[in-house]
């Protein structure tokens, strides 16, 4: 009759911590995968919880900062007596500097059709003081509002923007929907 | 001594920590202690009104049993209020006489001198005889249509349709019998701009059509033909204009043919002459404090103005001082 083997301590110590380093390798391999996969989130500003209190302009570790005026087109009506850049006593209607809020002067528009012309913010010169955001949002539709643009964003920990926002607009979004572009979706949250 | 100067190096030391907390806190941007906004924009200056020029008070409030109002309007002594599917017809004591189940939502409405009732819905009409009884329908209209206000005038029913920025013409039996644009071959009438979902129009008692031209802050008369006849045209950031996108939203007139305007943005109701004068204001912006929407607005024969407030859901009667 054979005599059941019997492990040595040595062995044991050297099985264990096989099997410690097989199950380390696995949890490593594990995280790394799901790390990986794992959905990537970024910073994005609520444009209806917005308040345009200035401070996407002055708190951004980028300066310029970070956060663009955008427009909607699908809200914009397009139309030539824009009451969103106009400043109050504009001398004419068009966007020379003199006549916009904007204080870079940032807003360009195109003609369409009379009296038609098409809206746009130059990139480079917004600062993203939201003070043309205000302007359309009491005379306008609020088809301007403010984004964090991503190709610009570094992505911080923990945004200054949002630690310093007063309505807490800014939060992290999931990078595959990175943007809450007005018309896109609605102050509830849910697409439009 | 060795005492004296050790106290006096605490002493010291303790001030200039006083002083650093002083400082820092002065500096910091903690809530409450942010420096004011660079770029601020102070809206709030186009929201005071002389109170001098408010010269009508608030008398009543009205809560709806409805979810969704949507048009107001007034006649003969009745109050016909459009809201969910259905419309609402309630006697000046504020008993409500009938209600009568539309297919779809109605979001306009318009009574003749008879009584007769028009509902706009989206893209179709429907007509009522003053029981609430249905007697025509118009055909469903394409798709892309969007019917935001009705009026009736002699044999014709116009409908104001902001999608396509133009005015539909029915018969009495809700036939079509003709379209404008309000193009009047003038370079500075290049037919009707509406910006966005706000196109209205309605009767005033000289019986003349009168119809919005939102995006360049106008009301404009046309024949029944759709002929411009006369204008009114005020753009201003003040009280003595319209500003911004489609404003006037509504408007109805006084029975001595004033008009009544309400507008978006800076939410505000005010009475206009018909030279296009700014003569009062029946209610401020404050009276639609944290509002989001323009009022609809009807006025009763002796001049009262009934405001259907949408975000407080409630008529509000505003009676002239």
């Amino acid at each position: 009759m054979e005599r059941k083997k019997t492990k040595s301590r040595r062995e044991f110590i050297i099985s264990s911590m096989r099997f410690g380093m097989v199950l380390s390798l696995g949890g490593v391999g594990g995280l790394a995968f799901r790390n990986s996969t794992k959905e990537q989130w970024v910073w994005q500003i609520d444009p209806f919880k917005c308040s345009w209190c200035g401070r996407c302009a002055t708190h951004c570790v980028l300066n310029p900062s970070a956060v663009k005026c955008v427009h909607a087109y699908e809200l914009c009506g397009y139309c030539d007596l824009c009451g969103g850049y106009l400043i109050p006593g504009h001398s004419a209607r068009s966007t020379a500097a003199e006549n916009q809020l904007c204080p870079t002067a940032a807003i360009e528009r195109k003609f369409i059709e009379e009296p038609y012309y098409e809206y746009k913010i130059n990139e480079d010169l917004c600062i993203g003081c939201a003070k043309c955001a205000e302007g359309c949002s009491a005379f306008g539709n609020g088809s301007l509002h403010l984004q964090v643009m991503h190709h610009l964003c570094v992505n911080c920990n923990e945004c200054a923007i949002a630690r310093a926002c007063p309505s807490d607009a800014i939060s992290r979004v999931k990078a595959s929907g990175p943007y809450l572009m007005k018309g896109d979706f609605t102050s509830d949250g849910g697409e439009t | 001594m060795k005492n004296k100067r050790a106290i006096i190096t605490i002493v010291l030391v303790a001030t200039a920590a006083i002083v650093a907390v002083i400082v820092a806190e002065h500096v910091s941007t903690l809530p409450g202690r942010r420096p004011a906004n660079p770029f601020a924009y102070d809206v709030d200056a186009f929201r005071s009104v002389d109170p001098e020029m408010v010269r009508w008070q608030e008398v009543r409030q009205v809560g709806l049993d409805t979810d969704n109002p949507k048009a107001i309007t007034y006649a003969d002594g009745k109050i016909y209020l459009a809201a969910d599917n259905e419309l609402q017809v309630i006697g000046s004591d504020w008993v409500r006489l009938f209600r009568r189940a539309f297919p779809a939502e109605p979001a306009s409405l318009a009574v003749d001198g008879e009584g007769w009732i028009v509902a706009g819905m989206t893209n179709h009409l429907i007509m009522l005889d003053n029981k609430g009884d249905k007697v025509a329908e118009s055909e469903l209209l394409p798709e892309e249509t969007s019917i935001t206000s009705v009026a009736i005038l002699d044999d014709n029913v116009y409908a104001a349709d902001a999608a396509g920025r133009r005015i539909l013409v029915f018969n009495r039996d809700l036939e079509r019998t003709g379209v404008f644009r309000g193009e009047s071959g003038v370079s500075e009438f290049h037919g009707f701009i509406v910006p966005g979902g706000h196109f209205s129009l309605a009767v005033n008692p000289e019986q003349e059509l009168w119809i919005t031209n939102p995006g360049i802050h106008s009301l404009q008369n046309y024949t029944a033909s759709g002929r411009l006849r006369s204008y009114i045209q005020r753009t201003s950031f003040g009280i003595d204009g319209f500003s911004g996108c489609c404003n006037p939203v509504h408007f109805t007139f006084l029975p001595d043919g004033r008009f009544v305007t309400s507008e978006k943005g800076i939410i505000r109701i005010k009475v206009m002459r018909e030279s296009g004068e700014t003569e009062s204001v029946v209610a401020p912006p404050e009276a639609f404090a944290g509002g989001t929407r323009a009022p609809a607005v009807a006025a009763d024969d002796d001049g009262n103005v009934l405001v259907l407030d949408f975000d407080r859901n409630m008529i509000r009667i505003f009676e002239p001082i």
